[in-house]
């Protein structure tokens, strides 16, 4: 059984409308018009146990929706979700015993008071025993390298700090599937590796499922081996990450630098040619159209080569593609 | 799967009872934290204690030229000095009051609420311990202060039954401010926007719920009208048993605490069920 299964899943929210002005104004008061908004439309997919997932798509594309759906705070408009085989809206106080949730813009810890503090209270909350409370606390504050970060008032510690405190304040019950909206938003390079590091680690050794949501391909790259792209609502992509990359990075870019001077009109069958100077070359082929032999070839046979550079694009640009198809199906 | 020392639900039970001693000990930690969270600034919470100084000597002065000028001893059986410590105790449980209805209106408007619905615990019953962790020690402050400036202006306090009568009305009081609050601030789940609901019920308070003016100084008509609405009990019924601490006057101030109680604690219930399923949260 997976430990997530969403079916033709439907959010819509009515909206508000007011014109401009005080004329607008009055006429909402008397007369409101609401606009729906499809937030989520029909969208459906599985996670198993112990799997880390990525769900990723631009604002407002429907994410954290279908995360808050999946924690039982909103109702659906329609369709089915189970999460380790309850209905989250339903079942929502039964579930939160199995699951944790991190909302990257939304603290849970409080924010005057040591981070312990708050993982003490969620101890009662989550009806922990209090001797295996403290073991608990110890272990993830080891797992975490929060420590030394344990007493110290939350709002003297750093985003990244902070964000690894959250976490792991969300793993305490031992959760079997953890939603984390938005993890790194905000965080240094360095921060989030921390992050990432952690949250495999815990993976790893508790095999914890995560359902990752992010604006950052890099988090989806290091530690999802399966990605779920949602734009406007709906799913345009699922696959491994690998199929991704493989899929979709096969436009090179080659940086070509030469001993000798380069003709004018230097140029290979099947290549793109950006740019040409007196020394060197950048130019672009798509491995479908054109086998990377022959153009490495090519480019060993035109001279005395100096240095060559094959590069990919990266997740993130292949992620802003497959968004622009999708929209340009749209339109 | 690991258990954590964790209480298990039966695979597919539609309700989790978790028992009593830990419901009860979930609450009790909110509770706690939530006080031990009100002395992180212990300055900013003497200072806000230390309003009542301002306001009891502004009402000296307002009493004491309305008795001179009455020229009576009592006023609708009040004297100068019962008069200050009502007045002594309703501005120490106003000022004590927690407005649940904004930090839950923000909560609905900013999306943390989010964090508060998908932990094992009750919204409206986290609220209720959060905030009589607020209030304990914002009414003690109140309270110790209050009382220090009173004695000084009009001399010693009622007697220890007053003390004890108050304690308990207040516990209620808070807890029929506490509806109230949530009353308005669930509203937030449709409206988004409780600002004006606030405004009306403070005033209530005001100026039906005895905060600036005992009750018992009104004209006959708006007396009776008064005590027929629930503002009164939050304010003028403990203020008033905490100078007359008479065990009929405590059973009538518990017993019309305990009837608004059930009839706006229900609907809270009522309407939170409902609030829940109609949730939109914003950033989401």
């Amino acid at each position: 059984m997976p430990a997530v299964s969403v079916r033709d899943l439907r959010k819509t929210f009515q909206l508000k409308q007011k014109a401009a002005g005080l004329r607008g104004s009055l006429r909402a008061l008397w007369r409101p018009s609401f606009q729906e908004l499809d937030a989520v439309r029909g969208i459906s997919f599985n996670m198993d146990e112990g799997e880390l997932l990525g769900f990723i798509g631009p604002n407002g594309a429907g994410k954290s929706t279908t995360i808050k759906i999946l924690t039982g705070i909103l109702h659906p408009s329609s369709g089915e979700a189970e999460v380790l085989g309850r209905v989250p809206w339903r079942q929502r106080q039964e579930l939160a015993f199995q699951i944790g949730s991190v909302f990257g813009q939304r603290p849970q810890l409080w924010y005057h008071l040591p981070a312990v503090d708050t993982f003490y209270l969620f101890g009662k909350i989550y009806e922990l025993d209090d001797r295996k409370l403290k073991g608990r606390i110890a272990f993830l504050a080891e797992a975490f390298e929060i420590e030394e970060l344990l007493e110290t008032p939350v709002r003297k510690l750093s985003l990244g700090q902070r964000m690894r405190c959250e976490v792991a304040a969300s793993l305490l019950h031992r959760p079997r599937v953890l939603l984390l909206d938005e993890p790194s938003i905000g965080l240094d390079v360095v921060a989030k590796q921390r992050l990432r590091m952690t949250i495999q680690r815990m993976n790893d050794l508790e095999g914890v499922g995560v359902l990752l949501t992010s604006h950052d391909a890099g988090d989806i790259e290091a530690l999802c081996r399966r990605v779920i792209i949602i734009n406007d609502g709906e799913i345009v992509y699922r696959d491994k990450v690998s199929a991704l990359r493989r899929r979709y990075l096969t436009v090179k870019t080659v940086d070509v630098r030469y001993n000798e001077q380069l003709p004018p009109d230097f140029a290979l069958p099947g290549v793109e040619m950006v740019k040409v100077g007196r020394y060197g070359a950048k130019m672009r082929f798509d491995t479908r159209v054109t086998p990377v032999g022959p153009v490495i070839g090519g480019l060993a046979a035109a001279g005395s080569l100096a240095d060559v550079t094959v590069s990919e694009p990266s997740l993130e640009e292949v992620i802003g593609a497959i968004y622009g198809q999708a929209e340009s199906k749209d339109g | 799967m690991a258990s954590g020392g964790r209480r298990q639900a039966a695979p597919g039970s539609g309700v989790r009872s978790p028992s009593l001693k830990a419901a009860l000990g979930k609450y009790w930690a909110i509770f706690r934290t939530q006080l031990v969270n009100s002395l992180a600034y212990p300055i900013d919470l003497l200072g806000r204690s230390l309003l009542i100084v301002l306001f009891m000597w502004i009402f000296m002065n307002l009493w004491r030229v309305t008795y001179g000028a009455s020229g009576a001893h009592t006023i609708a059986g009040l004297t100068l000095a019962d008069t200050m410590w009502y007045l002594m105790m309703a501005e120490a449980v106003m000022l004590s009051k927690r407005d649940l209805s904004e930090e839950m209106t923000e909560q609905v408007k900013d999306g943390s609420v989010a964090y508060l619905l998908n932990k094992p615990f009750n919204f409206i019953l986290y609220h209720f311990a959060a905030g009589l962790g607020h209030s304990v020690l914002a009414f003690g402050g109140n309270l110790v202060i209050g009382a220090a400036v009173v004695w000084l202006m009009v001399g010693p306090p009622p007697g220890i039954a007053g003390w004890l009568f108050a304690g308990a009305a207040v516990i209620l009081a808070w807890l029929l401010d506490f509806c109230f609050s949530a009353l308005i601030g669930l509203s937030a789940f449709v409206v988004e926007e409780t600002a004006a609901f606030r405004w009306i019920y403070q005033k209530f308070l005001l100026l039906l719920g005895g905060v600036l003016i005992p009750l018992d100084f009104f004209p006959a008509w708006l007396q009776t009208f008064s005590l027929n609405l629930p503002f009164a009990w939050v304010i003028y019924g403990p203020a008033r048993l905490f100078v007359e601490p008479s065990l009929a006057r405590l059973g009538q101030v518990l017993l019309q605490q305990g009837f608004w109680l059930a009839l706006i604690g229900g609907t809270v219930w009522i309407l939170y069920r409902r609030a829940a399923a109609r949730l939109a949260i914003n950033g989401g």
